[in-house]
């Protein structure tokens, strides 16, 4: 055989966006072809079957469902794929870089944070819940909480005239009503019931219930309304600290099986609750019938969890620097689908993207964000530099915006060109 | 004639004198007689018949016979019944006897015989009347040889003679009616009383038997050769005389025994009566009859072949083809295609001397191979020049001080090569070099260094163990000297030389508290009871109970209610204990920062140690001397002194996590006492010098001591009092060690920075010791003031592992 033949490929590129459909007849490219060369051969060919295409555009390749980031054959021997048949090569627009937006400074580390479509709400290790717009002005901050505050979610993303919800070391969680666009913070409900620190709360899909778990190993599930009345509880019960305006809540019901603190709560629908903990188990919990429905055991203690209900996984990430794609339906295997390598330290926060099943976001203590996308294990879409210390949380809650905040007091906010 | 011959040789050993002239003639005789074997046998028995019955000494059988006929002599020998047979015989001898006296001219050659035969054999049997009877029935016409006998006897005994053929005539009469009676063949062999014995066997002596007495019977003494001689030419009778192998007689072959023998020669039919002509009857007829001589037909079975002969037939078919039985001929083929077998003559296969060979073979020592100079035609540099020469022929007196034993000569070509002249010599020198040459096998001992190395499971298999730095602390400003975490491992706690105590929040890294000092952080340690939110501070000479008020709120509260008030007790403190230690309350200040109780030690506080309940402490004071080892109770706020004598520089104390033991290191020992009984129950031998630190199983049977010379000791208490392993793992003194709380595993932190986790696990069987493996060497922190790690905690849940540096850092190493 020639050599020259040896070393080419049948490739047929195919697309599922109508737009960037070019006739999908084999072509013979040198085995070698990496993603830049395919790139310009497919611009080539979509200027030739589309007048109207002026601008190149970037596109990124699919083979045997993994993004192709080696030469081709280094790709096909990696998935085991035949280099004498025909190889289909799908492509997608490539995701555009976010581009570094703005930077909002704290008075210290940044212990959580979460983003509406105007607001960014965040939790911080100086007690204080603040909430920000997105070009990072001030809009809010109320220091209510005696200790840090680790955790704090919009009881409504859509509609923040809901209030959110903050969770806070001094064992107690708080239900905040806030005029939406004032700095009118008012600590609506506190809930008390947990025995030590509170790390993680998540608000149900409907957002009438919200679940908080932390250092005392019990998942409690409670009502997420703004109603004082409903809880029931006399106001005479109040705790000192705590403003007068507030009201305190118990739990609807106290979960218990981990062993060690929950690290991580998300709601996997209306009434299930999926936790992972530092006993190295992630736990889904039936809140009609009050017990777990499903276990997922590994080796490390999990750190936090991110749910996909576009892909119905899990996103997990241990004390180490691996992110652990969990499907908790899979019967064949192992649950574990997949492994992301690429950052050096613990991952500490994972957050999925609201839009597109594959991206979802990390941050972790090497003072780095990540984009990735499922189908691409080995390496990231991109690095989001910036960040000066651990990276405590991200969120992509707002399609628009990549936010996140870590221990050099700082939230970065990072815009995304790709929003549909 | 080697008939002959037998005789004669014993006619020569028993009478020399008469024998030269006898001899001659019998040999003449023997040779003309020598056609008919028959006459020979004659002549020889017959001699022989006549020695034995002149070597029969007749005296005792003849008192015998006196005595006996006097007693039966009136019996009627006629009327004698079958019975007694016996007497019967004895008693016609004696009746022979006396009628041989009163005719003699009767006497027959059967009497003679009979006589000479009843003389010698005392006892002669009925049946050999009966048969003598037969022969005498024959023989009748032999008188003459009858007549030769008689002149001879009277030479030596003339009356035994007589009496002898007088019994031989009554016999006769007798005989013939026994025989009739009794004709029994079984009875017909017995001749004679010695037994069925050859006679011949008594050839070589003078008897021919024994007696019933035991005594010996003589032979008859035999005639010489002139007496056969003068039987041969008297005894008409001689020729058929025969002698019986069997009794010794001399027998007369009757006629018709000389017709049979005869016949027998002309190879004629024995029996006279036969008739070999008689017509032929056809009992079976020779025709093949056509018609079937019986009624039925053959069975069907009859025609058709034999399946047993068959299948015996296909076993040998079948044994043939395949080899089993071999034909003679291929017998035959293979004897002759055999090859020679040689066995060994001198040894066997399983003697040892040969394995000995084989399995302990010394090597004859190796010979130079032959170079230039053993060439026949060398380089010219190889052969003597003169002065060469001249030392080779200095050295005669001393060859082997020579360089070479021979000279090296230049031939042309191979073919004019000469025989090497000293080739035998040579060739015998060599051998006795070897021979000579000490050879011994040298026991070496051969053993691999890996080989000594035990063999330890792989670190992979040993997971989970903290392998990666995880997260640092900083924020300290000087050496971190202690570190401790609380139950949960939500926080640590550590304690530094800035004199400040920092919490950290161990998933972040974030210092939640620091807490000021008066002095040098010493040693912290987190209480172990979780209804208490207390840690232990030794700080200078204070030691410090601080409520670090982080974890459960409502713990904290309470401990601080609890610790409010003092318990009130009357019990009366001692003066030395009340010198030694002052609980005090703190000051506002102090109070504020958290401690809630105040300890004033009368001297520097270098270690505090909880007990498992979390209500006791110790706490020690290396320069304290006898009181430097106190105990303190925070529920009833009283301290004791356990130790009433100085045992020595304390360099550490450690509660038993489950009993009432304390264990407190000196420089030298670790000494085991029992606080309930207040005594010594062990000591252990750490054969070092200073011992830094040490750290017990939370099982509380295995007890680590580091020590500043570099080693790490394991000691199961239930083991011995020397250390169950010694650890070298590190290049300095070791500073920290600890043991996890859940997890199989134990590491050491020293001065050479280096973090060594090892897989220390206690197995419950009281059998199996505890497996030591080395896992990992962590080396991250940096050196300061030629101190690299200080101390050394476990994660309580997790398999992670702290370390605080003389860096002034902490750090965590995660699985």
């Amino acid at each position: 055989m020639d050599k020259s033949i040896e070393n080419e490929l049948q490739i047929r590129l195919i697309t599922k966006q109508d737009i960037y459909a070019v006739p999908d007849d084999p072509i013979t490219v040198q085995a070698s072809v990496d993603c830049k060369e395919l790139n310009e051969l497919l611009n080539q060919l979509l200027k030739a079957s589309n007048p109207d295409f002026l601008k190149p555009k970037e596109f990124d390749f699919l083979a045997f469902g993994q993004l192709i980031r080696l030469p081709l054959t280094a790709h096909l021997q990696e998935h085991a794929g035949s280099d004498e048949s025909t190889v289909d090569v799908e492509y997608i627009e490539r995701t555009p870089a976010p581009e570094p937006q703005d930077t909002i400074l704290h008075d210290d580390w940044v212990a959580s944070v979460q983003s509406t479509d105007k607001w960014i709400l965040t939790g911080c290790y100086d007690n204080s819940v603040n909430i920000w717009t997105h070009h990072g002005k001030p809009v809010a901050s109320v220091k209510e909480h005696t200790e840090i505050v680790k955790g704090a979610t919009w009881v409504d993303r859509a509609d923040p005239s809901k209030g959110f919800i903050s969770v806070s070391h001094d064992q107690t969680a708080i239900i905040w009503s806030w005029e939406e666009g004032t700095d009118k913070l008012c600590p609506k409900i506190t809930l008390r019931g947990h025995e030590r620190g509170i790390d993680s709360v998540d608000v149900s899909k409907n957002s009438h219930l919200l679940a908080t778990g932390g250092w005392d190993t019990n998942l409690k599930i409670w009502s997420a309304s703004l109603d004082v009345d409903d809880s029931g509880e006399p106001i005479s019960k109040r705790s000192k600290g705590t403003n007068k305006n507030s009201s305190v809540r118990t739990p609807l019901h106290t979960l218990k099986g981990h062993k060690e603190s929950i690290s991580s709560i998300n709601w996997v629908d209306s009434h299930t609750v999926c936790t992972a903990s530092m006993d190295h188990t992630i736990k889904f919990w039936d809140c009609q019938l009050y017990g777990i429905s499903n276990e997922i055991v590994d080796q490390k203690a999990f750190l936090s969890s991110s749910w996909s209900p576009l892909s119905n996984t899990l996103l997990a990430t241990s004390a180490d620097r691996f992110i652990r794609l969990y499907d908790p339906r899979s019967t064949e295997g192992t649950v574990c689908k997949s492994k992301f390598t690429s950052h050096q330290l613990w991952v500490s926060s994972v957050a999925w993207s609201k839009y597109d099943e594959h991206l979802f976001l990390s941050g972790s203590y090497d003072a780095t964000v990540k984009m990735w996308d499922t189908r691409s294990a080995k390496a990231p879409l991109y690095n989001l530099q910036g960040h000066e210390g651990q990276i405590l949380a991200v969120d992509w809650s707002n399609d628009k915006y990549l936010v996140s905040g870590g221990t050099d007091n700082s939230v970065h906010i990072f815009k995304n060109r790709h929003p549909k | 004639m080697g008939k002959i011959e037998k005789p004669l040789k014993r006619k020569i050993n028993g009478r020399e004198i008469k024998i030269q002239a006898n001899d001659t003639e019998e040999i003449e005789e023997s040779e003309d007689s020598d056609e008919d074997l028959l006459t020979e046998v004659q002549e020889d028995e017959s001699s022989e018949s006549e020695e034995e019955s002149e070597d029969s000494d007749p005296e005792d059988s003849e008192d015998d016979c006196d005595e006996s006929s006097e007693e039966q002599s009136e019996e009627d020998h006629q009327n004698v019944s079958e019975d007694d047979s016996d007497e019967e015989v004895e008693s016609g001898d004696d009746d022979d006897s006396d009628e041989s006296e009163s005719d003699e001219e009767d006497q027959q050659i059967n009497e003679d015989h009979r006589g000479q035969k009843i003389t010698a054999e005392e006892t002669a049997s009925k049946s050999s009347t009966s048969d003598e009877s037969k022969i005498l029935q024959n023989d009748k016409e032999g008188s003459e040889s009858e007549i030769a006998t008689k002149e001879k006897t009277p030479r030596k005994g003339g009356r035994n003679s007589e009496s002898v053929k007088s019994v031989g005539q009554e016999q006769i009469s007798k005989a013939t009616d026994e025989y009739d009676a009794f004709d029994t063949s079984d009875e017909e062999d017995i001749r004679n009383t010695v037994g069925n014995i050859p006679k011949n066997w008594y050839d070589e002596y003078k008897h021919l038997g024994y007696d019933w007495d035991g005594k010996q019977i003589i032979k008859p003494e035999a005639g010489d050769h002139l007496d056969e001689f003068l039987k041969k030419m008297e005894d008409p009778d001689f020729w058929r005389t025969v002698k019986d192998p069997q009794t010794g007689q001399n027998v007369i072959l009757s006629e018709e025994d000389i017709n049979l023998i005869k016949r027998i020669k002309a190879q004629k039919i024995p029996d006279v009566s036969f008739d070999e002509y008689a017509p032929w009857v056809e009992w079976f007829t020779s025709q093949v009859e056509k018609m079937p001589i019986r009624k039925f037909p053959e069975h069907k079975r009859s025609f058709l072949p034999s399946k047993n002969e068959a299948k015996k037939v296909s076993k040998l078919v079948h044994a043939l083809k395949m080899g089993w039985i071999k034909t003679r001929e291929e017998q035959a083929r293979l004897r002759a295609k055999k090859e020679p077998q040689f066995y060994m003559l001198w040894s066997a296969d399983d003697q040892a001397e040969e394995m000995r060979r084989i399995h302990k073979h010394i090597a004859a020592p190796k010979r130079l191979l032959p170079g230039h100079a053993e060439s026949y035609n060398p380089p010219p540099e190889y052969l003597f020049d003169a002065k060469e020469m001249k030392e080779w022929n200095k050295l005669k007196n001393a060859p082997w001080k020579r360089k070479l034993h021979f000279v090296p000569q230049k031939f042309d070509a191979l073919r004019k090569v000469p025989a090497y002249p000293r080739f035998i010599k040579e060739r015998f020198l060599r051998c006795l070099d070897l021979y000579l040459c000490p050879r011994a096998i040298k026991m070496k001992l051969s053993i691999e260094p890996e080989s000594l190395v035990p063999k330890l499971p792989s670190p992979r298999d040993l997971q989970p163990f903290p392998t990666t730095l995880s997260i640092e602390y900083k924020g300290h400003t000087d050496m971190v000297r202690t570190i401790s975490t609380d139950k949960t491992g939500q926080y640590l706690l550590s304690g530094s030389d800035d004199c400040t105590i920092k919490i950290w929040e161990v998933n972040t890294g974030r210092c939640l508290k620091t807490i000021q000092t008066d002095s040098i952080v010493r040693c912290v340690e987190w209480c172990p009871n979780a209804a208490l939110s207390l840690v232990l501070v030794a700080t200078g000479n204070e030691v410090l109970l601080i409520n670090p008020g982080v974890g459960d709120f409502v713990v904290s509260s309470r401990t601080d209610d609890v610790l409010k008030e003092a318990p009130n007790s009357d019990v009366v403190i001692s003066e030395r204990v009340k010198k030694a230690v002052q609980w005090c309350e703190p000051e506002q200040s102090l109070y504020d920062r958290g401690v809630r109780i105040q300890l004033k030690h009368f001297k520097m506080v270098t270690q505090v140690t909880w007990h498992g309940k979390g209500d006791y402490f110790g706490s020690l004071m290396p320069d304290g001397l006898n009181r430097s080892v106190l105990i303190s109770q925070i529920s009833k706020r009283k301290s004791q002194l356990p130790l009433t004598k100085s045992k020595g520089l304390v360099q550490c104390i450690l509660f038993h996590p489950t009993k009432p033991f304390l264990f407190v290191a000196t420089q030298r020992h670790v000494k085991i006492y029992d606080l309930l009984k207040q005594a010594q129950l062990k000591k252990l031998m750490t054969n070092s010098n200073c011992i830094s630190t040490m750290a017990i199983h939370p099982g509380g049977d295995n007890l680590l001591v580091g020590t500043y010379d570099r080693k790490m000791l394991w000691f199961d208490l239930d083991l011995s009092t020397k250390p169950y392993q010694t650890l070298r793992l590190h290049g300095t003194s070791v500073r920290g060690v600890a043991y996890h709380k859940r997890y199989p595993l134990f590491a050491s932190g020293s001065d050479d920075r280096s973090l060594i986790i090892s897989h220390g696990m206690v197995y419950n069987e009281l059998l199996q010791n505890a497996l030591i493996v080395p896992l990992k060497r962590l080396q991250d922190h940096q050196p300061f003031n030629d101190f690299g790690i200080l101390g050394v905690h476990f994660h309580p849940l997790q398999p992670w592992v702290f370390s605080s540096g003389a860096d002034s850092t902490i750090k965590l190493y995660t699985n």
